[in-house]
Parts: C-alpha cells; structure tokens; sequence
C-alpha cells in the first residue's frame, strides 16, 4: 500500500517537499511510516518529527501503533504557535 | 445564564481590526466588552525580528469555530464572542489575533476572553515562521 505524508511548517522546511508518497508493507503503522520517514530524510526531520502531531485522513492520532491501512494521507504537524 | 453566541470564528489573510470585532459583540444587555489583541512584536528571545509570516493546516477555519463553540458553550454570564487570526505575511505591529467578549459583567468578560486566546493558541494549527533583523529566521516553536 501507499500512503500520502503531508509536511507542514518546519517539518515542510526539514522534509524539503510539500507532500510524497510513502510505500508501506500490509499493516504498516503511524510508527512505520515515521520510522520511514527518518529513513529517507535524516536527522533534521527525525528531531522535528518528535515534536510533531499527526493527524491520519485529518483525524488525531492519539496512539502510534494505530494501523494506516486504508488510509490516504498522514499529515506531519509541528507544535502550534499561532496568536 | 450559562452559553454565548458566536458572532465570528475565522481565519484569513484580511487585515484584523479589534474595535470592528468588539463592535460585532457589543449590545445592550452586555455591561462589559473585553478584546485582545495578538500583535506582531519587534523582538523574540532578545533578537530584533523583522517580520512574521503564519500558515495554517487546512483544517484550520473548522477548528477556529469548534474552539469558539466550545468556550461559548461554557461561559458563564456571556452575551457574544468574536475571534479572527490572520494568516500570510504580517508586518511589526499587525494583529494577528483578534478576540472580542461582551458580557453582562466584567469578571465574567476577562475570564472567557483569557480561555478563548489560550484555547485558540493551544488548538489551532496555525504556524509562525520569524524573520530576524541578522538575516537568520526560524519556525517559532520548532527551533
């Protein structure tokens, strides 16, 4: 399966992309993606990544062991600093 | 009296004007009427900041009016809320977030003025990107 991650902020800024495809084994986790992720991208996006929220076809994940199976989009969501 | 009416939830790259927001939830029972005002200052963390620029997740106007739902549910004593945050490029001195409170007494006004700006700053997903005057920048938060 496939997924679509979705960067935000300075984690667009550390990914150096907007948004790609991520190539996931049958029952691939939040977890697995990100494990992917820091694969690909290296140090800078894997300190960002352990601040970031994420959010699984715009629902919070609360647990990173929920499955991604079925979904389409996994969006990378720094710490808010709006106001 | 328990609830209020949200008269304005948004988010946009329109100049933000508090009067204009405290003129929406003014009205006749309301004794108080409390605004904030989230202004884009010249300085962070002793360095000279030259500008802001704030992105926001897609999801962004629908949280704006959940979180303003939620405050308004819950205020005690509130007549009319109001809350805008502006989005793009901000200048020195440009309001980034605006909130307006009236209520029929002024405890009441201050407290659910003060909930709704924390609420908004913890929620929303809304992201600040700094410019210093040294040439550096930073995403705020995320350095």
């Amino acid at each position: 399966m496939t997924i679509e991650v979705r960067y935000f902020a300075a984690a667009r800024a550390a990914a150096g992309v907007e948004a790609e495809k991520i190539q996931l084994e049958a029952g691939a986790t939040v977890d697995d993606v990100l494990a992917a992720l820091r694969a690909e991208h290296g140090a800078e996006l894997a300190r960002v990544l352990e601040r970031c929220s994420y959010l699984l076809d715009e629902v919070a994940v609360r647990d990173r062991s929920t499955s991604v199976s079925g979904a389409s989009t996994l969006d990378v969501l720094p710490p808010f600093a709006g106001g | 009296m328990t609830g209020a009416v949200v008269l304005r939830a948004a988010v946009g790259e329109d100049v933000l004007d508090v009067a204009e927001h405290a003129a929406l939830v003014e009205q006749a029972a309301a004794g108080a009427v409390v605004t904030f005002a989230g202004v884009v200052r010249d300085h962070d963390g002793g360095r000279s900041v030259l500008g802001l620029e704030y992105s926001a997740h897609p999801t962004a106007a629908t949280i704006v009016a959940e979180v303003a739902a939620d405050v308004a549910a819950r205020a005690q004593g509130v007549r009319a809320v109001a809350v805008s945050h502006r989005v793009g490029k901000l200048a020195i001195g440009d309001v980034a977030l605006a909130c307006a409170v009236a209520a029929d007494h002024r405890r009441e006004a201050f407290a659910t003025c003060s909930e709704l700006v924390e609420e908004i700053k913890k929620l929303l997903p809304v992201w600040k990107h700094q410019s210093f005057a040294d040439g550096d920048d930073e995403w705020v938060n995320s350095a």
